[in-house]
């Protein structure tokens, strides 16, 4: 295919795969800063950070540090499996003081990596009433056998899970921008632009995505208002204006929603 | 004494009312007999060698066309937790008759909705006393939760609930006139349970390091509220045995009054 706008072509694919890196990478670095921060301070020896994975209560694991972490980076657990799954759909935040290998769970994942978990703290991360991942620590600095986390150290670790969730929740929201500026980049390559083809290409992306529901949600709404933009600039006119209606609107209903929390 | 405008003196006041409520022992001596009590949670391992023959019912929750039905579980307990949960009711109150009601790990449905439905299917049964580990943070499904905290209350059906133990209030542990709401304590006699009153939860019970049944017929100790809310459960399930007329209300009042001797004591 011959581009007669071949340099501004390149710019934009340069730009977007360093948008894209620039997006995601920093926040998964920040994010293990964090982590390492906070397992020394609860004197443990491997902590982690696992999230959501699609709609159905599936888990993976996001960040990790300690001796097996390379291993756990990327693994998954299945909906409601072990303590992970659990506080992820409860909400509750749970310690085991003795895990041992007979927990089917555990003794699965201790298997793959050669670890021995012993002891456990598994807390939810939350963003804004919605429950996001699980903050994890595992076994203690120093030889076992481990005391157990006490409950002084539940309460620190919802701390690092509020401070480790709106990490994590910008790390989803800038790595679906990062997949969508991909997705557009790649239909403009194929020669779908700007126009309704490329649209319709996206929205069936859209529909296959494995994220949540909020998250597809998100993204829909930047696509359409992409495509709106593209149309003209009466479209771009009255799309503002209905945006900015719905966000006024959205203050004052807000702030009569969550009255009841202020007791 | 002259009746003051803070809570601390209302609290005080209250005391001298109903604190001293008599109320003879014998009911300790009960072991839950005939007394119904759903666990909401992630099912309950019913070959446990400590839980054979006391589970009567297992259900878990389905995914129809949007909408969380109930039908007859096999598949046990994905993750320990209500294991963990029946195992604590169960040594205080060894007769009570359990009924599990699966609504995490089932698939299907998501977080919120099948913890919903579950509580309608407890109500709806009327069954007398549900133990509710759970909570959501989600602000839709309060005036949902609510409408059925009313409705167990109006029912006779008693809601223990446990608190989050985070910043941010969970439902329905924040509503405190329509259930009863438990947060952890480092005591380790269950009878030894405490009653804050004025506190948005108001009950505090043995919730860490507890020893209790787990997965494969294990045992684990357990740090959590999620651990203290049982120990609530299986009391009243004694003071059910002992008095089975009981309203959500006065079985309240009876635990205010226990507790105040506690603390005296």
């Amino acid at each position: 295919m011959t581009n007669p706008n071949l340099e501004e072509k390149l710019r934009t694919i340069i730009e977007t795969v360093d948008v894209a890196n620039a997006l995601t990478e920093p926040l998964t670095t920040s994010i293990k800063n964090l982590l390492q921060l906070s397992a020394g301070s609860m004197k443990s020896e491997e902590a982690s950070v696992i999230i959501r994975d699609g709609d159905d209560g599936d888990l993976r694991f996001l960040v990790a540090i300690g001796k097996v972490a390379d291993q756990l980076l990327g693994m998954k657990i299945p909906s409601g499996k072990g303590i992970a799954g659990f506080v992820y759909s409860s909400g509750q935040p749970v310690a085991i003081a003795d895990v041992g290998q007979e927990s089917s769970f555990y003794a699965e994942v201790d298997k793959r990596t050669g670890y021995n978990t012993q002891t456990i703290l598994a807390t939810p991360l939350r963003h804004h009433g919605e429950i996001i991942g699980v903050l994890e620590y595992v076994n203690r600095v120093g030889e076992p056998p481990y005391d157990s986390f006490t409950p002084f150290e539940m309460d620190k670790a919802a701390l690092f899970a509020e401070a480790i969730a709106s990490l994590v929740n910008a790390y989803e929201s800038a790595k679906l921008f990062r997949d969508l500026g991909e997705k557009m980049l790649a239909d403009d390559n194929a020669g779908g632009g700007g126009g309704t083809s490329g649209f319709s290409e996206v929205r069936e992306w859209l529909g296959n995505l494995r994220s949540t529901a909020e998250h597809r949600e998100m993204i829909d709404l930047a696509v359409t208002v992409r495509e709106i933009a593209s149309r003209g600039a009466a479209e771009r006119r009255l799309c503002r204006e209905i945006l900015e209606a719905v966000l006024k609107y959205s203050d004052s209903s807000n702030s009569l929603e969550t009255s009841f929390l202020n007791y | 004494m002259e009746l003051g405008s803070s809570s601390t003196s209302a609290a005080q006041d209250f005391h001298d009312i109903f604190g001293h409520v008599s109320l003879d022992e014998s009911w300790k001596s009960r072991t839950g007999r005939g007394v119904n009590v759903a666990v909401i949670d992630s099912g309950i391992d019913t070959n446990h060698p400590l839980l054979q023959g006391k589970v009567v019912e297992s259900v878990e929750a389905v995914a129809e066309h949007k909408r969380v039905l109930f039908a007859p579980s096999e598949s046990g307990d994905s993750a320990g937790h209500g294991t963990a949960c029946a195992g604590i009711i169960s040594s205080i109150a060894p007769e009570a008759e359990l009924y599990s009601i699966k609504v995490l790990g089932a698939g299907g449905a998501g977080d919120g909705q099948a913890f919903l439905a579950g509580l309608e299917y407890a109500i709806k049964r009327r069954i007398r006393l549900i133990n509710l580990s759970l909570g959501t943070t989600k602000p839709q499904f309060f005036a949902p939760l609510h409408d059925l905290l009313d409705r167990a209350y109006q029912a006779g059906c008693i809601v223990v609930a446990a608190a989050n133990n985070l910043p941010q209030p969970s439902f329905p542990s924040v509503f405190s006139s329509s259930l009863i709401s438990v947060s952890k304590s480092e005591e380790a006699d269950p009878f030894h349970f405490g009653f804050r009153y004025g506190e948005v939860i108001e009950l505090t019970a043995p919730g860490v390091n507890v020893r209790t049944t787990w997965l494969n017929g294990g045992f684990r100790s357990l740090t959590g509220n999620s651990f203290a809310c049982p120990h609530i459960v299986g009391i009243i399930a004694l003071l059910l045995e002992t008095y089975p007329t009981l309203t959500p209300f006065q079985v309240k009042s009876l635990l205010y009054s226990i507790a105040r001797r506690n603390q005296e004591s």
